[in-house]
């Protein structure tokens, strides 16, 4: 069996699974953030009302919202505080940082969990040796909730294997971005991805993470990197520690399908509106006009794409017409720009600082644009609409060219070679 | 209730392409509620008010493939009920889309074979799905589809998941 089937095996109470088989597991962490745990909670309240036996196992993380902007959104989250507090549920208020990145940093997410949410890219938990699935709200609370479990169909297993050494100025946000065009959204519905192969091997935690973020665009249910001696030391850097074994697959022989790319060819990527996989070369974009660029969201604001920005835009400036904006993804990772210097060095050359949140998405509480703006930035979706007017543009790229594009008013890649690779 | 469960569903259809996401389905500023009806009035409207008219006139959504991609909002499938949207065929579905659509109660079939024999047919017409017999009839003819195991069909005939557990707690008379 490999990492996911053994995992279903254990939170089922069976000796093996098989893909397709549907089982019954119980689940480990419920992830929410202010907007979809408002919905789990009026759901919960109107339509199940039931004591929850674990609300321990339940994270609600405010990452849409940093300060309400309106009454309407302030009563929301002062709902879900007295929901929270009434049933003991784990609660991180506004300024804790995006939902994902905050549940980790804060010790909430281990190897060997399941993990549920509703928001579609929970998957990015993966990245630690978890079973981390998207669900909605009523499975949330419906069945999460009141019995702390949830059904699952075992998946088929594709594993993507990654060979190369990267081009200088190419990171490992290209190569995620690649990869869904090189794939196809939706081509592997229903699917466990399992992320391998050298290139992964070598990478970085953070840079792992960028690739089980992309799983929804692929349509999968779940993807993964097998735990390491990388896994290990990073978890042991995490509130709680490893508190555990790690999980392990049995075998290499366990992927029904395996892809191999090369990615040494790979140059720099910028996904254009209207899907993830609508991918170019950043040299195929260029001169694209953005009055906005931001670092934040599931896969940006870490401390790599803050080190990266600061590096491209060292002895330069953010360009009059273009606002960048920062959102760091946790409040440890503010602290630790901060002990870096970069908040002072990013400051200074332009760029505005936001608290830890989950910045734009959505345009929630900030990030809206009119018709015929455009931003670049790392987070995760450009669908038209998603930000304001569905005639405004997103465009998705590392922290690097964000950066560049951010001093050049325009899209644009990095000016020196080398200088957005993130430091391990 | 003593009346036997409606497994047949459907009627005019309402047809669109490939792809089509969830911030199109139900923009993510309406998703404070989860009022089908209320949702309803939004759904669909970066379309524009021609499609969101034809929508509620129409009881079946006919797609390509990956319908319902992007974000895991159950009011991507809840919209649709509340504007009167029986069943949705498509080619493919985003698997939590077909989730959503499950838990919701609403009828969701992947039928590539009815999507094309619609399209073929001129793309405007009834179908009709039945997901006790695993049936879809359109335009051009009746297509299978795989049948539900037992499990869904019991949480479609008792209206979604809550609806069916809240039905299983009131059987047993007990919470575990």
């Amino acid at each position: 069996m490999n990492l996911v089937e053994k995992i279903l095996a254990r939170a089922s109470g069976r000796d093996s699974v098989q893909p397709g088989e549907i089982v019954i597991a119980g689940v480990d962490r419920l992830l929410m953030h202010d907007l979809s745990g408002y919905l789990t909670s009026e759901v919960y309240e109107k339509r199940v009302g039931r004591p929850i036996p674990h609300p321990e196992r339940a994270v609600m993380v405010f990452d849409h919202h940093f300060s309400p902007p309106t009454e309407r959104q302030a009563e929301i989250l002062e709902a879900n505080r007295a929901w929270a507090r009434k049933h003991g549920i784990t609660l991180m208020d506004c300024g804790s940082g995006n939902l994902h990145h905050a549940a980790v940093r804060g010790g909430h997410v281990k190897p060997g969990m399941i993990v549920v949410g509703s928001d579609s890219h929970t998957p990015v938990h993966g990245a630690l040796g978890t079973l981390a699935v998207a669900l909605g709200n009523d499975s949330h609370a419906g069945t999460v909730l009141p019995y702390g479990k949830a059904w699952f169909r075992v998946p088929e297993t594709v594993r993507i294997e990654l060979h190369g050494v990267p081009r200088p100025g190419t990171t490992a946000r290209d190569i995620a971005l690649w990869l869904v065009a090189q794939i196809g959204e939706g081509a592997l519905n229903y699917r466990a991805l399992e992320f391998a192969g050298p290139y992964v091997k070598q990478a970085s935690f953070w840079d792992r993470w960028l690739f089980p973020l992309l799983t929804v665009d692929l349509g999968a249910k779940c993807g993964f990197v097998e735990p390491d001696e990388v896994t290990e030391a990073f978890v042991r850097t995490l509130p709680g520690g490893l508190d555990g074994e790690l999980p392990h697959s049995d075998g290499a022989q366990d992927a029904a399908t395996v892809l191999r790319y090369d990615v040494s060819e790979v140059p720099a990527q910028v996904a254009c509106p209207p899907t993830v996989g609508n991918t170019r070369s950043v040299a195929d974009a260029a001169g694209t006009r953005v009055g906005w660029a931001e670092l934040g969201g599931h896969g940006g604001g870490r401390l790599e794409d803050i080190r990266a920005a600061a590096e491209v835009l060292d002895g330069r400036r953010v360009h009059p017409d273009t606002r960048l904006n920062i959102v760091p993804s946790s409040r440890q990772v503010f602290a630790e720009a901060l002990a870096e210097g970069l908040v002072a060095r990013l400051h200074e050359a332009g760029a505005t600082w936001f608290p830890p949140s989950t910045g734009s998405n959505q345009a929630i509480n900030m990030g809206a644009m009119a018709a015929g703006e455009a931003m670049i930035c790392t987070h995760s979706r450009n669908f038209p609409g998603r930000n304001g007017s569905t005639d405004a543009a997103v465009y998705l790229a590392s922290a690097a060219t964000v950066a560049a594009s951010a001093a050049a008013g325009e899209i644009a890649g990095a000016a020196r070679p080398g200088a957005e690779r993130s430091a391990a | 209730m003593t009346t036997a469960p409606e497994t047949r569903v459907g009627g005019k259809t309402i047809t669109f392409g490939d792809d089509v996401n969830t911030d199109v389905i139900i923009p993510g500023r309406y998703l404070v509620s989860i009022d089908p009806v209320e949702l309803a009035e939004h759904a669909f409207e970066p379309l524009g008010p021609e499609v969101q008219k034809e929508l509620k006139a129409s009881r079946v959504v006919v797609a390509g493939r990956n319908f319902g991609c992007g974000s895991a909002r159950e009011q991507a499938a809840s919209c649709l009920t509340g504007a009167g949207v029986r069943a949705v065929v498509a080619t493919s579905f985003s698997r939590v889309f077909f989730r959503n659509a499950i838990n919701t109660g609403l009828v969701a079939v992947e039928c590539p074979q009815a999507v094309d024999a619609l399209a073929a047919a001129g793309g405007r017409g009834e179908m009709w799905v039945d997901y006790d017999q695993g049936t879809v009839e359109t335009a051009g003819g009746t297509f299978g589809f795989a049948p539900y195991p037992q499990g869904l069909r019991e949480i479609l005939q008792d209206g979604g998941l809550i609806p069916h557990l809240m039905r299983s707690f009131a059987q047993e008379g007990t919470v575990r």
